[in-house]
């Protein structure tokens, strides 16, 4: 159940296809007091890439936050907002310090 | 980084001596480490290699060292150790680096990677344990992998917002053959830190600012970091509005400038702290609003507008809505809003002499001070005020954490960027004896003084070992106040003086000048005020050999001024249940 303080984002993030890369990822959500709704990993067509699919409960947080933790990981190479019940993609998301 | 082709490239050689030629390419020229099983195969072409390797006491005291080293050099220091708790013993170093944002590399031994996983003798899940507070880890199993793993780690640690990186090598990949090869470049799809910031930015920030009537620089220790002090005065002679410099970024701008209203935050003084929440802008340079600097975060600096200038995107509105954010270098930040600033000031400059007023007449009115003891002991404030005046403004200094870390930034007068190194983020007790190591290493035509305590001296000063036989002689003044004096003073003020376990009994054991002269250092004692100056240039005297000072000082000292942990900057209290006469000020 979702609450009006409580918005859901999902996240559609490519990493590094690396050994401790999930962990990674899933300690980043812990030690920053976000909320990890589901995960999805699997795998693209490059062998070297692997694709999270992270939906996102944020409260007290803002999204941008978690964007930009997120990112800091080196092995975090993009994330991109997926519109949940739509197929159209907010390109935007990635920061733009990320040039 | 990496464009010179070391000539060992092409050549074969074990996976150790790789390490070593990849150290000696990123321009290593010190290590602090001690060695072990896991890592002894590098240990091996350690004892031919040019970088000069300093065997610590303790892998912590490697760490903070390395630390040091870098505060004071600006470069990458570099601290290596063996797996299972050689590695672990880095764990509050690369956190403490990781806080304060220090570049750092630290090397460790892993057990042959066959064995990862299997609980083997000294094996630790180090890459894992050190993931939330390095920049970036490695474990590296393969041996070809080595030269790019030690490449990217200088990388990261140096570039962008500084910090730690960590890499774990197998022994086997250590005792394998290899060829070595250093990368020509990095190209880390993952990593790409904004350097120049936005034009859009800086304009919008020129605007703001020029737009404010009461603003204020609100410097942290970013500025230090990326070298923009030069910068940071133009800009702030530009505007002519005050200055607070937060713990971590003391000595970026001078002390005695006219416009310096000093430190913010929990021990700051009533000018800086009053500034910050009277302002109607704060222009923040490198600085983070940590809850040391904001207080109650609800109630901080409740007028202002926030100019956010950083290289870390996710300090942006981490803990404060920024209304102008310039993602960036902050050297690059400010030497492109200096003209920014300029073309906007001609069309509106601000009026700031009656904010300036209000701010000056705060700063004559409550300056920072301290009572004298009046039983005749001494006064643990003019022990360092006198050790910063007698060692002059070219001195660097560390310090411990607690009581005598806060006199020490606020009793010294700091002129110069690294001057002041300090464990502010993660507050480690026993930072300052091996900080001041490296800092030595790094600067050894400088004097360097460890303010510290009797609680922090007596968790790292073994390495006041490496010290004396490794011609590294610092200068250590022990606080000696028989407690772990700041968790005291807590209790005193909100524990009704219930001192449970707070008395280490220092005066009575460790006589801490002899402790000093079986570790080959000189030890030195003074208790009497009348003693302070000669037993200082006793001190001052002796650049041969490590010098320990006890200053046994009094016990009941507190710090002052203080805002309660959890309450707003606007209860500032100058000493205990005194707060400024606000009534009396225009504000």
């Amino acid at each position: 159940m979702t609450t009006a303080a409580r918005r859901q984002h999902t996240l559609e993030v490519l990493v590094e296809n690396a050994p401790g890369v999930l962990a990674r990822v899933a300690g980043l959500f812990s030690r920053r007091a976000f909320n990890i709704d589901s995960l999805n990993v699997g795998p693209t067509e490059n062998s070297a890439i692997s694709k999270m699919i992270i939906v996102v409960g944020v409260e007290g947080h803002s999204l941008e936050q978690v964007i930009a933790q997120l990112d800091k990981l080196v092995s975090v190479i993009s994330i991109k907002e997926v519109l949940t019940g739509s197929k159209s993609e907010v390109t935007s998301t990635q920061p733009d310090y990320q040039n | 980084m990496a464009t010179h082709v070391p000539t060992a490239n092409g050549t074969a050689m074990t996976g150790a001596t790789s390490l070593v030629k990849s150290l000696e390419a990123a321009g290593v020229e010190v290590m602090f480490g001690l060695p072990g099983g896991a890592i002894l195969p590098a240990y091996d072409p350690i004892y031919d290699s040019t970088i000069r390797h300093i065997l610590v006491r303790h892998e912590q005291g490697a760490g903070h060292a390395a630390t040091g080293y870098a505060q004071v050099s600006g470069r990458a220091g570099v601290c290596i150790a063996t797996s299972g708790p050689g590695a672990t013993n880095l764990v509050t170093p690369l956190m403490d680096a990781a806080m304060d944002s220090v570049p750092m590399v630290a090397i460790t031994g892993q057990v042959p990677s066959a064995a990862i996983g299997t609980d083997a003798f000294q094996e630790a899940d180090i890459r894992g344990i050190t993931m939330p507070f390095t920049k970036h880890n490695y474990l590296v199993t393969d041996p070809d992998q080595i030269p790019g793993a030690i490449a990217e780690a200088f990388h990261i640690a140096t570039t962008g917002r500084p910090g730690p990186v960590l890499v774990d090598i197998a022994k086997d990949a250590l005792q394998k053959m290899t060829t070595f090869n250093w990368p020509t470049s990095i190209n880390l799809a993952g990593y790409k830190p904004k350097t120049t910031p936005d034009s859009q930015a800086i304009t919008d920030a020129a605007a703001l600012i020029a737009q404010s009537s009461k603003p204020v620089f609100y410097v942290g220790g970013g500025v230090i970091k990326a070298n923009a002090h030069a910068e940071l005065r133009q800009l702030v002679e530009l505007l002519g509005a005050p200055v607070v410099t937060t713990l971590m970024a003391r000595g970026a701008f001078p002390d005695s400038h006219p416009l310096h209203m000093g430190m913010p935050g929990m021990h700051g003084t009533v000018a800086a702290v009053t500034a910050l929440q009277k302002a109607d802008l704060l222009i923040t340079l490198g600085a983070r609003f940590d809850d040391r600097v904001t207080g109650k975060l609800s109630t901080f600096a409740p007028n202002a507008k926030i100019l956010h200038a950083d290289i870390d995107p996710a300090e942006i509105g981490k803990n404060r809505h920024a209304d102008v954010a310039v993602v960036g270098d902050v050297r690059e930040t400010i030497a492109a809003l200096i003209p920014a600033l300029k073309a906007a000031l001609a069309k509106n400059k601000p009026d700031l002499t009656a904010w300036l007023r209000q701010m000056n007449s705060l700063k004559s009115t409550y300056p920072l001070g301290f009572d004298i003891p009046e039983d005749g002991s001494l006064s643990p404030q003019l022990v360092i005020q006198r050790i910063g005046q007698i060692s002059g403004t070219d001195t660097i200094f560390t310090s411990g954490v607690g009581q005598h870390q806060m006199w020490a930034s606020q009793f010294i007068s700091y002129e110069h960027p690294r001057t002041w190194l300090n464990s502010g983020g993660a507050g480690t007790m026993g930072y300052g004896v091996p900080a001041a190591m490296g800092a030595k290493v790094a600067a050894p035509n400088s004097t360097v003084w460890a303010i510290d305590g009797d609680g922090c001296f007596q968790m790292t000063n073994q390495e006041l070992v490496t010290c004396a036989l490794n011609n590294i002689p610092i200068k250590v003044a022990i606080i000696n106040n028989e407690s772990l004096g700041m968790v005291r003073q807590w209790q005193t003020l909100f524990y009704d003086s219930r001192y449970s376990n707070t008395s280490l009994e220092s005066k009575r054991v460790p006589n801490f000048p002899m402790l000093a002269e079986s570790m080959g250092c000189v030890g030195l004692a003074c208790e009497r005020p009348e003693d302070l100056d000669k037993t200082i240039e006793k001190a001052m005297s002796i650049n041969d050999q490590p010098v320990v000072v006890d200053f046994r000082v009094h016990r009941d000292a507190m710090v002052w001024p203080m805002v309660a942990a959890g309450t707003s900057n606007d209860e500032i209290m100058i000493a205990r249940a005194t707060a400024p006469d606000w009534d009396s000020q225009e504000l």
